[in-house]
């Protein structure tokens, strides 16, 4: 590869928050003109990466060379000078102005100098729409946009202003099958115009169909890089999980598990939102007392709506659910919580936590009769903190005492606050998301080993990760969600992970169980 | 003849109103919630008195009132931007500190917590008598209203352009639409909610001066008599755009002119002058009302069941 | 103890900062004014103690500062902006005297219980408009608050200006409630409200409730992180809608005991902002019921003092209306420092 090919060179980036390390070490280099992929799972470190070519983090090590020159990428604008184009996750565009205003935005066209020309913002806005084959309508206000469409303005708004380079960071995860297609042929044609385009996944058949190029890290490292054309999918997705990543496991025991009646049984369950979408589209599900269930799938197939629609947090447009043979459907959250659910939602600060509580009150909080908090109608403040430090304890809560506010602690401890106060009433089912998301290995085993023993002690455990290893190291059958359906449930012991990540893809399974 | 009076009272009336509804608009452009309108207006009124008394002249008298309100409106921008003051108790004290500091100088200064009601004051500028006969209606009601009720009806149209059709008034929407795809596109976010302020800060020392210059040419502690909120109803009411804003605010105008003459017909005076405030509190409820509804899961098709 | 006493001034040490700041740059208008601006200070801050008389004066002023304080501490602790203090405390002295005079003929122990609560419901009345706009649809509570207070007072006005109104006073004042149901004084402090009684121990009650009850800490919990409240069961938002229930009907009492203990008639403008004063107490004392003890005893002390000091000096009394104005500007402002954290 010769030297001035390359457009972008990374050598041996790392960053650190705090002492979490996001990247160890990350080695890249693009080729102009290419489709390179990054691909990994999620909290790899691939939005890390992309936050400091778009200036918005520094590397704590490492250079970046662009154009065979070594850069520093302050800020946003800087980056956008050196022609380097984001077109982030979250979209960054006013719903109230035109496809026009929001392209040209801080940097408007003026006539005598006081005005905005708005004719011309407008006109160049359609050339670059015609020119690309964008097909937007460049007076249309953003906010009567499909996602799609807005995502389109996003890569305008960069290429309006000449960026060479053109990072795409998750671009399909809110687009609808139909609109990846499109995305992916509008890859295609600024590839035939010379950008060069950075396209960060965790989506393996995307990988095949638009990339030149994959780059795969995993846990802040790059791993391992090919031509697509000769890599299989299997292949990346072995460097994407790595092997004996999870040290423990649930395994296959000697003699087959039994399990008990089903505790939980989902019978064409449906959620819509405001526009008729289905966001789960009858799912039918029953978990058993003694098993866990795992549902994979990729962030925003529905695997959220089905954990609140079983908790009681949003209301559904049809189906029954019932626990324990009662019909709790249209029961309130507290209703079924003290029927027997226990609930650790996805995300610890936004549902999981009062940070600002102390640790002895977020403990509490679902506690108060079950452990013998109150007396005569008051808080007995002497046994609460008394029940927070055993929990403290039993859970190896660190950094905690009773009265620390629960924001202080880090992430992995807050998971182990969640899951100590939601398994101290021992219930029957348990919903838990994204049980280790952002944690370390230490403290996800941990909590492993806590949910198999719920499930040894004879409790239905209903898991939901987008982690696969996680999926296959616990679960004693695996469903995938994909587009708000629940697309197959399969015994573990006739599961693979190739199969089960081209059914997150809504593919069919390439070896049939 | 009876026709003009009215009208020439409703625009008289609106002024000061109209003049507040922008200021608060402006900033609720830029997500911010001013009440501190009332207060702004306040120093406005006061500094026009006291500077007019002093040097005996109209227009240095407006002019130092804009300076005073400009400079209150930055000072809350200052704890608000600079020192991440609440918006809302930082807003609350700027109008605590507007009616405490008056009553202070009054009290101080002039020995005088009544008001300040200056021996001899300039008259500020009015349309001459006859000078718009060629306008009919309209022309007859606009004469002998001050240059301040006149640009206040300009200001729609001028902050109209400035929103719609200038960039720093496009980065300013977008400041206060979305922060981060301003931030994102290089607009300093900060600084746009300055300029909100400032404009408001000016328009609201107009609607001051307004109050005491125009006709009364004294200066009362409670002068502004909850002006600057019934302004800020108008914006909420007219949903931040200037021209439904101003529409509400003449309305709210009319109420008032109508209010004396009103309790002729036994309707109290106050439930007149209730109808901004009920009008605001209904007009937000049915506008979140209507996206309630939009935003509720949409009912399943037959063919699931 | 140490430990306690170092928790707790770095929990105040923001609104201490303010509340120091406001006095210093008050003492130095002051010293611009007069020549003795350490008696002038005195006079503001302690000549509530020289006489029983300004004792009880200083206490009638605590009284509904702290009753207010009281109830902008549960609806801000369940996560509502209510700036309502000003309508919700007129809403319950206009009921309480509205049924003290038109019902004058009842035996005062059917009155007096009639009287409070009908200004208590009053009060919640006005709580509960903002708070189920708030849930039900989302409307923001600072402008339903706002908007509502001057709807109270005009309707005040209205009442008091034509319907009760005692035509033999000047002003917008009502017609005397019968005696027979005015609160007796204080014991051993003449002309001093035994409501300051009711509002002390309340401040414990909504400490105890607040802080000591589950419900309390559902309270708090939804006030806190609503998303969280609800996936851990709570019925938050039965919670928000009761606490601002309860705000109202403090600040109903507050006026309810006002015209009872105090006016014991209705006076269009018997309250020198209350309702604003009462909700810095609240935000001074850190949203904390025992803190708004301290808060409203020290706002009352200034209140009050303020017309001492303008008898002994030249200092005008309106000094604390631009200190409290100042104060609030500060008040919710943080110093913005810059540490080495990446």
């Amino acid at each position: 590869m010769n030297e001035h090919d390359e457009i972008l060179t990374l050598s041996a980036i790392a960053k650190n928050f705090g002492d979490k390390v996001a990247l160890k070490h990350v080695d890249l280099s693009v080729r102009r003109g290419a489709v390179h992929v990054i691909c990994g799972e999620n909290g790899a470190g691939k939005s890390t990466l992309m936050n400091i070519l778009a200036g918005i983090h520094q590397p704590s090590a490492g250079t970046i060379q662009l154009n065979g020159r070594a850069v520093t990428i302050p800020d946003p604008i800087t980056a956008s000078r050196l022609g380097i184009g984001m077109v982030h996750q979250h979209f960054t565009l006013v719903p109230s102005m035109t496809v026009a205003e929001n392209i040209y935005l801080g940097r408007h066209i003026r006539k005598y100098g006081l005005f905005s020309d708005r004719k011309a913002m407008t006109g160049r806005a359609a050339e670059l729409i015609e020119r690309f084959n964008f097909r937007l309508d460049a007076e249309a206000p953003v906010r009567s946009l499909s996602v799609g469409q807005r995502q389109r303005v996003e890569i305008l708004k960069a290429l309006a202003f000449d960026a060479e380079l053109l990072i795409l960071d998750e671009p399909t995860a809110v687009l609808t099958p139909p609109e990846v297609d499109e995305l992916i042929g509008i890859i295609d044609g600024l590839r035939s115009r010379g950008r060069t385009i950075l396209f960060i996944t965790h989506k393996l058949r995307e990988v095949k169909a638009v990339s030149d190029v994959v780059t795969v890290i995993r846990r802040g490292e790059s791993i391992s890089t090919y031509p697509t054309a000769t890599v299989s999918e299997t292949d990346i997705a072995r460097d994407m999980v790595g092997r004996n990543v999870f040290l423990v496991g649930r395994g296959d025991s000697a003699e087959p598990r039994r399990f008990g009646a089903p505790v939980l049984s989902l019978d064409g369950v449906s959620v819509t939102n405001s526009t008729g979408r289905l966001l789960l589209d009858a799912v039918s599900l029953d978990i058993r007392a003694g098993e866990i269930v795992g549902i994979a799938g990729v962030d925003g197939n529905g695997q959220t709506e089905l954990a609140e629609a079983i908790v009681g947090l949003i209301e559904t447009q049809a189906g029954t659910i019932t626990l324990n043979g009662r019909d709790i459907t249209t029961a309130s959250v507290p209703e079924r919580l003290q029927a027997g659910m226990g609930f650790v939602p996805e995300d610890r600060l936004d549902r999981g936590l009062s940070i600002t509580m102390s640790v002895a009150e977020n403990l509490a909080a679902t506690n108060y009769s079950r452990a013998g908090l109150t007396r005569s109608g008051l808080v007995d403040v002497a046994r609460r903190d008394e029940f927070a430090s055993e929990k403290i304890a039993e859970f190896d809560v660190r950094g905690a005492v009773p009265a620390t506010p629960a924001g202080q602690l880090s992430g992995g401890n807050m998971q182990k606050l969640v899951i100590a106060r939601e398994l101290n009433r021992d219930p029957d089912l348990l919903v838990i998301c994204q049980p280790t998301r952002g944690l370390d290995i230490g403290a996800a085993e941990f909590i492993y080993s806590r949910m198999m023993a719920a499930a040894d002690r004879g409790r239905a455990v209903l898991l939901i990760s987008s982690e696969l290893s996680e999926i296959f190291a616990l679960s004693d059958r695996i469903g995938v969600m994909y587009s708000g359906q629940l697309l197959k449930v399969l015994d573990r012991k006739h599961a693979d992970e190739v199969g089960v990540g081209q059914l997150m893809n809504g593919g069919v399974t390439a070896e049939a169980a | 003849m009876a026709t003009t009076a009215l009208l020439a009272a409703i625009l008289e009336q609106t002024a000061p109103i109209l003049l507040a509804a922008l200021a608060a608009m402006i900033t609720l452009r830029a997500n911010i919630l001013n009440v501190a309108v009332e207060g702004m207006m306040l120093v406005g009124a006061f500094v026009a008195i006291a500077v007019g008394a002093a040097t005996g002249s109209a227009p240095l008298a407006l002019l130092a009132a804009l300076v005073a309100s400009v400079l209150m409106s930055q000072l809350l921008a200052l704890m608000t931007l600079g020192f991440s003051a609440d918006f809302i108790v930082a807003g609350l004290g700027i109008n605590l500190l507007a009616a405490g500091g008056s009553l202070f100088a009054l009290e101080w200064f002039y020995q005088s917590p009544g008001g300040l009601r200056p021996l001899a004051f300039p008259d500020i500028w009015h349309v001459p008598a006859g000078s718009l006969g060629f306008l009919p209606v309209i022309g007859p009601a606009l004469e002998g209203q001050s240059i301040i009720v006149l640009a206040a009806f300009l200001a729609v149209p001028l902050l109209a352009v400035f929103l719609y059709r200038t960039p720093l008034g496009a980065y300013l929407r977008a400041a206060g639409e979305d922060e981060h795809a301003a931030r994102s596109a290089g607009i300093d976010v900060a600084r746009m909610k300055a300029l909100s302020l400032a404009i408001s800060g000016l328009l609201a020392g107009l609607a001051g001066a307004q109050l005491s210059m125009d006709k009364l040419h004294f200066f009362l502690p409670d002068m502004t008599s909850g002006r600057g909120f019934i302004g800020l109803a108008a914006t909420l009411f007219g949903g931040g755009q200037p021209w439904i804003t101003a529409a509400a605010s003449l309305l709210f105008g009319f109420f008032g002119a109508l209010g004396d003459r009103l309790q002729a017909f036994s309707i109290p005076s106050q439930f007149v002058l209730m109808l901004p405030y009920l009008a605001a509190i209904i007009g937000l409820a049915v506008a979140r009302w209507r996206a309630h509804v939009r935003s509720r899961p949409a009912k399943l098709n037959a063919r699931r069941g | 103890m140490a430990g306690v006493l170092i928790g707790t001034l770095k929990a105040i040490r923001a609104p201490l900062a303010a509340i120091l700041l406001t006095l210093a740059l008050g003492f130095v208008l002051v010293a611009f004014i007069t020549d003795d601006p350490v008696q002038a200070y005195r006079d503001l801050l302690f000549a509530n103690f020289d006489s029983v008389g300004n004792f009880a004066l200083f206490l009638n002023r605590a009284t509904p500062l702290l009753l207010i304080a009281l109830g902008v501490i549960f609806s801000f602790r369940a996560g509502i902006f209510n700036v309502g203090g000003e309508g919700q405390l007129y809403a319950g002295a206009i009921a309480t005297t509205v049924i003290g005079v038109m019902l004058g003929g009842l035996s005062p122990l059917i009155l007096f219980p009639l009287a409070v609560a009908g200004g208590i419901l009053a009060g919640a009345f006005l709580g509960w408009i903002p708070a189920t706009l708030k849930i039900r649809l989302g409307v923001d509570e600072v402008v339903t608050t706002l908007m509502l207070n001057i709807i109270v007072l005009l309707f005040t006005s209205y009442l008091s200006n034509q319907v009760i109104r005692d035509t033999a006073s000047y002003g917008a004042v009502s017609q005397m409630l019968p005696a027979s149901i005015w609160l007796p004084d204080l014991p051993g402090v003449r002309g001093a409200t035994s409501g300051i009684i009711v509002a002390l121990v309340l401040a414990g009650v909504t400490w105890l409730v607040l802080f000591r009850t589950e419900w309390g800490a559902q309270l708090r919990a939804s006030g806190t992180n609503l998303r969280f409240a609800k996936s851990v069961g709570i019925p938050a938002d039965r919670r928000i809608i009761t606490a601002m229930l309860v705000a109202g009907g403090f600040g109903g009492l507050a006026g309810a005991l006002y015209v009872l203990g105090i006016g014991h008639r209705f006076e269009q403008n018997f309250s020198p902002d209350y309702g604003l004063v009462g909700l810095t107490c609240a935000l001074l004392a850190r949203v904390h019921p025992i803190g708004a003890v301290a808060t409203s005893i020290f706002y009352a002390m200034m209140i009050n003092g303020a017309a001492y000091m303008q008898i002994s000096t030249d200092v005008p009394r309106s000094l604390v209306d631009l200190l409290t104005g100042l104060l609030v500007l500060l008040m919710t402002a943080r110093p913005k420092l810059k540490w080495g954290r990446s």
